[in-house]
């Protein structure tokens, strides 16, 4: 080989080397749609949220559907919780997102339906899933009359209680109003256990308990308070309700309710307290139940309301679907991600995807027969229409969930007052 | 390159001046057909990839500092108004000063530590190899991996209040990453024990290149220990100082993965950093916009601390 020929070698590799990263580059970020087959497709993908080792409901579903369907094809592509809403927000900004996604209804979160059908990534969906809907969340759901998510299931959020630990430790009737529980949790602090399990560094949680403390302080009293909050007509820091809402995480925290070093605790905390029994209840969203029980055989777990100021008469618990199906707008599996809806929106899949969760049915809740289930202490809440959707999902981003959630976290170490919070959520949400 | 560059300077001077080695009488060869060894288009890919890569997926980042964009849909420009809300925000404020305590804090008391280190383990010790090896396993360990056995041991059920309480001080046991107090030094204590390894292998590469000679001539002098090493030992290793303060400097400013590990710049924004929060509003809080305005203030912040740090350590002032 002369010299020559070797150097114009060496220039053609030059020029390929950047050619095919180039080409490489390109095809790293082609769309996962590429395997769909053409003329109606039997194939499509899904994306939902994990946090742990469980399968997800979302999951088995799909496998129901297939196990039904054998022509059907699903690629499942689970995303860590804690990541899951910049993933999906990336994927679909790319054009490279799963055919079906869960989303999550209103606007304040990352997942959220009203934001991402702002920016054209979402399809109008039919009305199957239209008639899914809960009464009063239409407007979380889309907008300009069309729906872009299908509720699978309603969570009910208020708190979930041992039972078999809070009999063990003495209760024999559980708190009816506030006061009654500020006494309960001296009694279990004095036995070294405490009334509540905390995970006081995870915003999710501090920013849940808050939530329902606010149940039947503010949205007990007025249901449309974030309608008058987004038309300006009142804000937290004017709000009595927030105030004693944020002031009654302190009063909480005075009377020991909370497990020696909550402020840093993690989500660990509160499935080993209450799965061991050193913790009496916690502030996560009903369907946890069942991962408890399945954690603590011998424990009973039962979904409750919080305790409200002034008595059992003003109870309210936070019950919505907080979770949709909706579909890619760039999606080529449409028709294959609709058929997958219009199934699972039959009420006796909304009734299996229910079981499958530990959550109550979308559909048919007016003929729920709530004795004897892990939902039988908020039966009367829920039948007596003192229930409402989870407040944050019709905040208008999610800074004010956050300034919310670290700033309890922050009353809790003392670093900050309830004023200091609710002036912080109204910054964020007038940002 | 410095192949490229020989004979340019040397190996093609040499034979032109005639200063007899092994060839220097035969005829000179034209120039660019001798020992040539690259052309400059050859680092063309390389050139392309880190322009495409760094500086222009940089230079659009920095555009969007001046956007309201949300992550996702479409965007206004917005002007100067990204960094008007970072400097009026005391949650920012309290990020960049946690951000300098944390990079300056963690570069003075590692690269102390690992001087003092490096100083003890230059000659003389038989073991001195094997601690070595244990003193630098930090820097080899996964930042993140690490930060969660930290966890571990500061968490309110860990080791250090275990012991606190076996020992009777059970009040002093608190929650330590938790402590409004005490969260910032815990996160400190896990940066310099994670840097001093690395400042100790800067060290000890440049103690190496301190002559015994010198050394034993300042003894024969009169010098005492203390004096040998302020006038010898320490003006032998400034090259050394410099490159470990400033890599220190820098790795402490853009510290993020034990923080949010550790913390996750909690208790309610006691332990933030400027990287924990570029992350929290461009991803977790959707506001773009302000997390890349945020990551340009950083970047500026660096770009100063390394160019002025590189300049009060430099040895030759005419550098």
């Amino acid at each position: 080989m002369t010299q020559h020929r070797r150097y114009s070698g060496l220039k053609v590799g030059a020029l390929a080397v950047p050619t095919i990263a180039a080409l490489v580059l390109t095809g790293c970020s082609a769309s996962t749609s590429s395997n769909s087959s053409s003329g109606g497709s039997q194939e499509f993908s899904l994306s939902f949220a994990t946090s742990n080792t469980i399968e997800s409901p979302f999951q088995v579903l799909a496998e129901n559907y297939m196990k039904s369907n054998p022509n059907v094809k699903i690629t499942f592509n689970p995303q860590p919780n804690d990541s899951y809403d910049q993933t999906l927000r990336t994927q679909l900004q790319a054009g490279n997102a799963s055919d079906v996604v869960v989303t999550a209804p209103g606007s304040g979160t990352g997942r959220s339906i009203l934001p991402l059908v702002q920016a054209g990534f979402l399809e109008p969906l039919d009305d199957a899933a239209k008639k899914l809907v809960p009464t009063g969340s239409e407007a979380l759901f889309g907008t300009d009359g069309k729906v872009y998510g299908q509720a699978p299931e309603i969570t009910v959020v208020g708190m979930v209680a041992n039972e078999t630990a809070a009999k063990a430790a003495g209760i024999s009737a559980f708190p009816s109003d506030f006061s009654s529980l500020a006494e309960q949790c001296k009694t279990l602090e004095s036995s070294g256990k405490s009334f509540f399990a905390l995970a006081g560094s995870a915003a999710p949680n501090t920013g849940l308990m808050a939530m329902s403390l606010a149940a039947s302080r503010v949205y007990a009293e007025d249901p449309k308070w974030n309608e008058k909050r987004t038309a300006k007509e009142t804000t937290f820091a004017g709000s009595d309700g927030w105030k004693a809402s944020l002031e009654a995480v302190t009063k909480l925290n005075d009377a020991g309710c909370f497990q020696k070093g909550a402020a840093g605790a993690g989500f660990d905390a509160i499935t080993k307290g209450l799965a061991s029994g050193t913790s009496v209840a916690g502030f996560i969203p009903g369907p946890s139940w069942k991962q408890l029980k399945s954690a603590a055989a011998d424990s009973d777990f039962d979904v409750r309301g919080l305790p409200a100021e002034q008595g059992s008469d003003k109870g309210f618990v936070f019950a919505s679907a907080n979770y949709a199906f909706s579909i890619n707008a760039a999606s080529k599996n449409k028709d294959a991600a609709k058929a997958f809806l219009d199934w699972a929106a039959q009420p006796e899949q909304t009734k299996a995807f229910a079981e499958i969760d530990g959550a109550l049915p979308v559909s048919g809740l007016d003929s729920y027969d709530f004795n004897g289930g892990a939902y039988k202490n908020v039966g009367d809440l829920i039948k007596g229409a003192k229930y409402g959707p989870l407040p944050n999902s019709q905040w208008p981003n999610s800074a004010v969930y956050d300034a919310l959630a670290t700033g309890v976290q922050g009353l809790i170490t003392g670093q900050k007052t309830a004023d200091q919070v609710l002036q912080a959520m109204d910054t964020a949400w007038d940002q | 390159m410095t192949a490229t560059m020989q004979p340019k300077s040397e190996a093609a001077e040499a034979p032109r001046r005639g200063r007899g080695f092994p060839g220097a009488d035969q005829k000179a060869r034209p120039r660019g057909r001798g020992l040539q060894f690259g052309h400059w288009w050859w680092a063309l890919p390389g050139i392309a990839l880190v322009i495409a890569i760094h500086y222009v997926a940089t230079g659009i980042g920095g555009f969007f500092a001046f956007t309201n964009w949300t992550g996702i849909g479409s965007f206004k420009i917005v002007g100067w108004q990204n960094f008007e809300a970072i400097f009026k925000d005391p949650t920012k404020l309290g990020a960049l000063l946690n951000t300098l305590f944390l990079a300056f804090g963690s570069v003075f008391l590692g690269s102390v530590g690992g001087l003092i280190i490096a100083l003890g383990l230059n000659r003389v010790l038989k073991t001195r190899y094997i601690l070595r090896t244990l003193f630098f396993m930090p820097v080899v360990l996964s930042p993140l991996a690490t930060a969660y056995i930290w966890k571990y041991i500061f968490d309110f059920d860990g080791p250090i209040n275990v012991f606190l309480t076996s020992i009777g001080a059970g009040d002093l046991a608190k929650p330590w990453l938790a402590d409004p107090q005490w969260a910032i030094w815990t996160v400190l204590v896990v940066l310099v024990w994670s840097s001093t390894g690395f400042a100790m292998v800067i060290f000890m590469a440049g103690l190496a290149g301190v002559p015994v000679e010198v050394e034993e001539a300042a003894a024969i002098d009169g010098a005492n220990l203390w004096q040998r090493f302020r006038n010898v030992t320490l003006p032998a290793i400034r090259p050394a100082i410099a490159i470990a303060t400033t890599l220190g400097i820098v790795q402490g400013l853009r510290v993020f993965d034990p923080i949010m590990a550790l913390t996750s710049g909690g208790p309610a924004g006691a332990t933030e950093t400027l990287a924990t929060q570029v992350y929290k509003q461009a991803f977790a809080l959707g506001n773009f916009g302000g997390g890349a305005a945020l990551a340009l203030v950083l970047a500026v912040i660096i770009l100063f601390f390394a160019v002025l740090q590189q300049r009060l350590t430099r040895s030759n002032p005419e550098d």
